[in-house]
């Protein structure tokens, strides 16, 4: 086993957010930002990562936070971990897709060193933790040299390993917001085994009114270059009601907007058809989490709690 | 890249090293504090032989810079016996446990294992084996020894639990 050492970089810890932008935005692409650090350091180690500046965000105060409800819409930091998240009961029974993105991840050391801002910042397409949010319409508190922006989670990938962040940006926090009533979400992925990657993950969140689907978000993972919303496949569903053909129709609709490639893991054309059945799934396990929920009336919080198997 | 006198505290003892910016936790433990109870295996952040606890909290040490855990309370296998009220062998419950149920092979994944399954035990003292199968997933064993590690943990749980009731009793 060769012990190969991390290469030397410059490195600094910066304790106010602007003193971070400042230094990210004069080290420009040779600075990296470290959070937790799983990501960032193995693959330093290996070479397939270059940084001549690593600004460790670890003491900027107020980045490490939680808080809000289902009916305020909830709120983390930069700094919060994976492992923080995981046991925050608000979440848990708030948000059970967000709960399970994050619950699945099965190293219980990288989620007590990972953060979610971290995981979506590596810009894999394969994050279990980004279409979750993006299924709950999350947005990215972003601070930079020219002041303070909120991206859309959905947004966020304007390419394969790209985030939409300017010279200087970084995440400090996410927003998810407060849930209306008749919401139900789910989170579903494919892998080999628990410790790897996702072949494909998908998290779907829908509203109903009066029987009828008021909104529906499809977010896929690992079946194009990048997280995307499966929009079209969310306009099929907009306005009526959810039926067995209907739902069959979206997750059709859902795996034909992907674009996956073969890889060591599956191939595409696997993808694309394990694809359609893991959104039919999330569908109808979201439709019938809504259902209770409408059901449960305007008790949303306890109707979440009772549902949350 | 700047050379920096440090002192840390490790195993609750203030050791000072010379480090850089561009070393690990594990490379200071190993190579420049000679604790080579704690194994470094992938390198990636994959297999939890590396395992310490930094204020209590499992951490991979190939995957965390030294300089940034300069003022925290990192504990490795070398320090855990005696940290919880020791029997006759002076071992910690868990280390006991995974002598007395034979949950050790090779031993290379058995310091990382062990103080991922403190740490675990310190968050949920009456684990379900569901819960402690979860707790130990980032630590992976090659001679595919689970049963046995399951078992210890389960048995130190209980081990620890009496051992609570006894103190609060008497």
């Amino acid at each position: 086993m060769s012990a190969a050492k991390l290469p030397p970089f410059e490195y600094y810890e910066p304790v106010t957010v602007a003193e971070a932008t400042g230094l990210l935005a004069t080290h420009g692409v040779d600075a990296r930002v470290l959070a937790g650090g799983v990501d960032l350091l193995p693959r330093l180690r290996a070479g397939s990562l270059t940084a001549g500046h690593i600004v460790n965000i670890q003491r900027v105060g107020g980045l490490d936070y939680r808080r809000g409800t289902t009916s305020s819409g909830i709120e983390f930091g930069a700094m919060t971990s994976l492992h923080a998240l995981e046991l925050w009961e608000e979440l848990r029974a708030g948000y059970p897709a967000l709960y399970d993105a994050i619950h699945q991840i099965s190293s219980v050391q990288t989620k007590c060193m990972g953060t979610a801002v971290g995981n979506l910042c590596v810009a894999t397409p394969a994050s279990d933790v980004a279409p979750a949010l993006a299924a709950y319409d999350a947005g990215l508190l972003v601070s930079g040299p020219s002041g303070d922006r909120r991206l859309a989670m959905a947004d966020f990938y304007p390419a394969y390993g790209c985030t939409a962040l300017g010279a200087g940006e970084f995440v400090t926090g996410v927003e998810v917001p407060a849930l209306s009533a008749g919401h139900g979400a789910a989170f579903m992925n494919l892998v080999r085994t628990h410790a790897d990657i996702a072949k494909v993950t998908v998290t779907v969140a829908v509203t109903l009114r009066d029987g009828v689907c008021e909104q529906a978000r499809i977010a896929l993972g690992s079946v194009a270059p990048t997280m995307f919303r499966a929009r079209e496949a969310e306009a099929i569903l907009q306005g009526k009601e959810l039926t067995d053909d209907l739902i069959r129709e979206a997750a059709a609709a859902a795996a034909a907007e992907g674009n996956p490639i073969d890889d060591i893991r599956s191939t595409a054309q696997y993808r694309k058809a394990t694809g359609e059945v893991l959104a039919g799934r999330a569908l109808h396990k979201a439709f019938d989490r809504a259902q209770a929920a409408a059901a449960a009336g305007g008790d949303r919080g306890s109707a979440e709690r009772g549902e949350a198997r | 890249m700047n050379k920096q006198v440090l002192t840390f505290n490790v195993n609750g003892v203030p050791c000072d090293a010379i480090v850089t910016p561009n070393m690990t936790l594990a490379d200071l433990l190993r190579d420049e504090l000679g604790l080579t109870g704690t194994k470094e295996s992938c390198q990636v952040g994959e297999c939890g032989a590396c395992t310490v606890l930094v204020d209590r909290k499992p951490i991979l040490s190939c995957a965390t810079l030294a300089i940034a855990v300069r003022d925290k309370e990192i504990l490795t296998i070398e320090g855990l016996a005696g940290t919880v009220g020791a029997g006759p062998t002076g071992l910690h419950p868990v280390q006991q446990a995974f002598v007395d149920n034979g949950a050790i092979q090779c031993g290379f994944c058995s310091p990382g294992m062990i103080l991922m399954a403190t740490a675990l035990l310190d968050e949920n003292p009456t684990p379900t084996r569901e819960e402690v199968q979860e707790g130990l997933g980032g630590n992976l064993c090659r001679c595919t020894g689970y049963v046995k590690v399951v078992d210890a943990v389960l048995a130190a749980a209980d081990a620890m639990g009496k051992e609570a009731g006894r103190w609060a009793t008497s």
